[in-house]
C-alpha cells in the first residue's frame, strides 16, 4: 500500500477529533454521522475481506459486530465501575479464553471418540448420535413431566455450573491480585489500557466465535453458506436476548465511555492497513485463489477450509473490534441494533464498493451512511428513494462502485528482475 | 535419477459411480523421467483417472502409491505437496488474478506465509516475496510468458491459458505431471510446439509424465508407453507401434469390422 498517507491521517485524527468533539464548530449531530461512518468503514472493510477477497458469502457481520459489543461492554460495566481496572478486563478475558477452551477440550475429545468409533464400525458413530439425541429428548420429557431433577439434567446442569463457578471462581479469586496489578500503573494510564484490552479481547472473542462458526459453515457454499451466517448472526442475538448477565433485551448500560472520535478513526486506519496487507500479499493471494476455483486451488497444494477459515476469523474479529468501539462509545447497547437488516446493510456496502476493491468498501461505507440522512428533507419519501438509489447504482455499474480495483495506487506484480537474478531454466527452443 | 521415491503406482484401482463402474482394475506405474500416454475413446475414464490420483475422489477398491507412501484418501492440496501436480481438461486458471500470480501462489504454498510477518511486514516478508516473484518470473520466461506477466489470466490467449496451467503446475516443483488434454483445442502447429514442450519439460523439470490426449499423432510421437481405455478397462497397455497394431483398440475406436 502507498504508506505515505497512513502516518498524514494517523497524525491528523487527534486535531481532528478535537475539532468534531470539542471546538464547537460541529454540530453534535454531524459528530455523530462521522463517528457511524467509522464504524461503518471498518465493518464494512472487514467483511470486504470475507465476501470481496474470499468470496464466501457471509450474512452474519452483525452477529459478530454483537459478540464484540457485548464482551467488550458487560466487563467494561462490572470492572470499571469503581474505578477503571485494566487488569481485571484481562484476567476476565482470560478466565473466559480456558471456560472456552475446557469446552472445547470436551467437544474435541467427544468428536474424536466419534472418529475413531467410525473404525470399529462404519456406523457406529451414527448409532452413537442417535442414542446421545434419543438419551437427550428422554431427559427432557422426564424433567418436564415431574419436574424433578432426573440424571441428564443433573449432568448438563452440573456441567454448566462447573463452568460458571470456575469462570465466576477465577474471576473472584484474581480480583485482589489484579487490583494490585492495576494500581502499578499510574492512574491516568489505566482507562486507555482498559480500552485497549477490552477492544482486543472484543475482537478476540468475535474471532473465537467466527472459527467456531466458520470451521462448519464454511463447507457451504454459496446461497447455503449465506443462510447458515444468516441464521447464525440471529442464534447470537437471541442467545443475547435471553441471557440475563447480558441484560436480555432491555440491553446494557450504562458503560463507561472510553472510545472518541479520534479512536473510531485511529482503528479504521488500522483495519484498512491489516486489511490491505493481508489482501495483497502472499496470504491474501493464497486465498484470492480459493475465490477463483477451488479445485484448481487444491491441484496447487493450497488447503481451501484453511484460506477460508483464516479470511473468516480476521474479519471477524474486527467486526468484533467495530462493535467494541461502538459499545464503549454509545453508553447503551441493546440487541435490536444488531439485527439482520445491520448485516445485510454491511453487504450492500462491500457489495456496492466493489468485491474485492477496499477503496471501494470505504467509499460505499461514507455514501451509504450519508444518503438516508442527506434525503432526512424528503421524510416519507427517503427510504424509497435510498432503494432506488442502490438500483439504479447497481445497473449503471453491476461491479460496483470501483469494481475490484482500488482508488490509489497498487504495486502491481514484480519489478523488473535485478541483474543478479538468471532464469533458471534455457528458454524452449524455438 | 528417478528413485522408487519418486514412482506413482496405481494398484487395481477402481472406482464406482453408484452403478457405474467408471474405471475398472487400473493398474499402471509412473517413474520419473517417463512419458507415458493415457487414451480411449469419450467416456472410457481418463479423466477418472487422474480424478482418482489427484485426490478429487476416493478409489472404492486398490492402492495409489507415491514411492512408498499411500496416497489414496488423502486431500488433493496434499497429494499436490507430496508431489502430484496436474492440469484440467477445461482450463482452471485464477482467471482474475495476474499471470505471475497463477504461479507464484503455486510456489508460495511451499515456502509457506504467516499473518505475523505478513500484517508487520517484516523484512523476512519482504525476502519471501521477492524470492516467489523472481522465481515466478524465471518460470515465465521458461514459458515465454514473461512479457504478460501482469495481465489478468482471463485475457490471455488460449494457447498461452495452457502453457500457464502448465507453468503453475511445475511450480509446485511436482515429482508426477498429470496433463489432461493437453493439445485440445490447438492449431496443428501450436500441437507440434507443444510436443517439444513436452519433451523439454520431462528434460529439464525431471518429472515423469502421464498425458491423456485426443490427437493420436502427438501421443505416437511423445509418449514411450500407452495405456488404452475403453468403459474403464485398461484393454492394451505398450509402445505406440504395439498400440497401432492392436485389433482391440482398433475395434475400441472404429468398431468392430463388418
Amino acid at each position: 500500500m502507498a504508506n505515505a498517507p497512513v502516518p498524514i491521517l494517523i497524525a491528523a485524527i487527534v486535531p481532528l477529533g478535537w475539532f468534531v468533539e470539542q471546538s464547537g464548530y460541529v454540530d453534535a449531530y454531524y459528530a455523530r454521522m462521522l463517528m457511524l461512518i467509522g464504524y461503518n468503514v471498518i465493518l464494512a472493510v472487514s467483511l470486504q475481506l470475507i465476501n470481496g477477497f474470499s468470496g464466501q458469502f457471509s450474512l452474519g457481520h452483525a452477529g459478530f459486530m454483537a459478540v464484540g459489543a457485548y464482551l467488550a461492554a458487560y466487563p467494561a460495566i462490572t470492572f470499571s465501575q469503581t474505578y477503571t481496572n485494566p487488569a481485571a478486563v484481562l484476567l476476565f478475558y482470560v478466565a473466559l479464553a480456558i471456560v472456552t477452551g475446557m469446552c472445547g477440550l470436551v467437544l474435541y475429545g467427544l468428536f474424536t471418540a466419534a472418529r475413531l468409533s467410525r473404525r470399529l464400525h462404519p456406523t457406529l458413530p451414527i448409532i452413537l448420535i442417535l442414542l446421545l439425541i434419543a438419551w437427550l429428548l428422554v431427559e427432557l420429557a422426564r424433567a418436564s413431566r415431574y419436574e424433578g431433577a432426573t440424571p441428564g439434567y443433573l449432568v448438563w446442569s452440573r456441567g454448566i455450573s462447573l463452568l460458571r463457578s470456575s469462570l465466576a471462581g477465577m474471576l473472584d479469586h484474581g480480583q485482589p491480585l489484579a487490583a494490585r496489578v492495576s494500581v502499578m500503573f499510574p492512574e491516568a494510564a489505566r482507562g486507555p489500557m482498559a480500552f485497549l484490552i477490552l477492544l482486543g479481547g472484543a475482537g478476540a472473542c468475535a474471532a473465537a466465535a467466527g472459527l467456531i462458526v466458520g470451521l462448519p459453515a464454511l463447507r457451504l457454499r454459496g446461497d447455503y453458506l449465506a443462510i447458515a451466517t444468516l441464521g447464525m448472526g440471529e442464534i447470537i442475538r437471541i442467545i443475547i436476548i435471553n441471557t440475563t448477565a447480558l441484560g436480555g433485551a432491555l440491553g446494557l448500560t450504562p458503560i463507561p465511555r472510553y472510545a472518541n472520535f479520534s479512536w473510531i478513526y485511529g482503528v479504521a486506519i488500522v483495519t484498512v492497513v491489516v486489511i490491505w496487507r493481508v489482501a495483497y500479499s502472499a496470504a491474501g493471494r493464497a486465498i484470492m485463489a480459493v475465490r477463483e476455483d477451488e479445485i484448481a486451488a487444491a491441484a496447487v497444494g493450497i488447503h481451501n477450509t484453511y484460506q477460508k477459515v483464516v479470511a473468516f476469523i480476521i474479519g471477524a474479529f474486527f467486526a468484533g473490534v467495530a462493535g467494541a468501539l461502538y459499545a464503549l462509545n454509545e453508553y447503551s447497547i441493546t440487541p435490536t441494533r444488531f439485527t439482520m437488516d445491520r448485516s445485510i446493510e454491511i453487504v450492500v456496502m462491500v457489495t456496492l464498493g466493489g468485491l474485492g476493491s477496499i477503496s471501494g468498501a470505504i467509499l460505499a461505507a461514507t455514501v451509504l451512511t450519508l444518503l438516508p440522512e442527506v434525503l432526512r428533507p424528503v421524510a416519507e419519501y427517503r427510504m424509497i428513494i435510498y432503494s432506488l438509489a442502490l438500483i439504479a447504482i447497481m445497473l449503471v455499474r453491476p461491479q460496483g462502485l470501483l469494481g475490484g480495483r482500488e482508488l490509489w495506487p497498487r504495486r502491481r506484480g514484480p519489478r523488473a528482475p535485478s541483474p543478479g537474478v538468471e532464469p533458471r531454466e534455457e528458454p524452449i527452443p524455438a | 535419477m528417478s528413485t522408487a521415491a519418486d514412482t506413482l503406482e496405481c494398484q487395481r484401482v477402481c472406482r464406482s459411480f453408484g452403478g457405474l463402474r467408471a474405471v475398472t482394475e487400473f493398474t499402471t506405474r509412473i517413474a520419473r523421467g517417463e512419458l507415458v500416454g493415457l487414451i480411449g475413446p469419450n467416456g472410457a475414464g481418463k479423466t477418472t483417472v487422474f480424478n482418482l490420483m489427484t485426490g478429487v475422489y476416493r478409489p472404492t477398491a486398490g492402492e495409489i502409491r507415491l514411492g512408498s507412501r499411500r496416497i489414496d484418501g488423502a486431500l488433493p492440496a496434499q497429494i499436490n505437496q507430496a508431489g502430484v501436480a496436474r492440469t484440467f481438461q477445461n482450463i482452471r486458471l485464477f482467471g482474475n488474478l495476474s499471470v505471475v500470480d497463477n504461479v507464484a501462489v503455486a510456489f508460495a504454498r511451499h515456502g509457506g506465509e504467516n499473518l505475523f510477518h505478513t500484517i508487520l511486514r517484516t523484512p523476512r516478508f519482504f525476502r519471501r516475496r521477492d524470492e516467489s516473484e523472481a522465481q515466478a518470473m524465471a518460470l515465465l520466461r521458461t514459458f515465454q510468458l514473461d512479457g504478460k506477466a501482469n495481465l489478468r489470466a482471463a485475457s490471455l490467449a488460449y494457447g498461452d491459458q495452457r502453457r500457464l496451467e502448465i507453468a503453475r503446475a511445475l511450480a509446485t516443483r511436482p515429482r508426477i505431471l498429470l496433463l489432461d488434454e493437453p493439445a485440445a483445442g490447438m492449431n496443428p502447429q501450436e500441437k507440434a510446439e507443444l510436443m517439444k514442450l513436452i519433451r523439454f519439460i520431462r528434460d529439464q523439470f525431471a518429472v515423469g509424465i502421464l498425458l491423456i490426449e485426443h490427437d493420436m499423432r502427438l501421443v505416437m510421437n511423445v509418449c514411450e508407453r500407452i495405456t488404452v481405455l475403453d468403459h474403464g478397462e485398461t484393454i492394451a497397455v505398450g509402445t505406440p507401434q504395439e498400440i497401432q497394431a492392436n485389433p482391440r483398440v482398433i475395434e475400441a475406436y472404429l468398431g468392430e469390422p463388418a
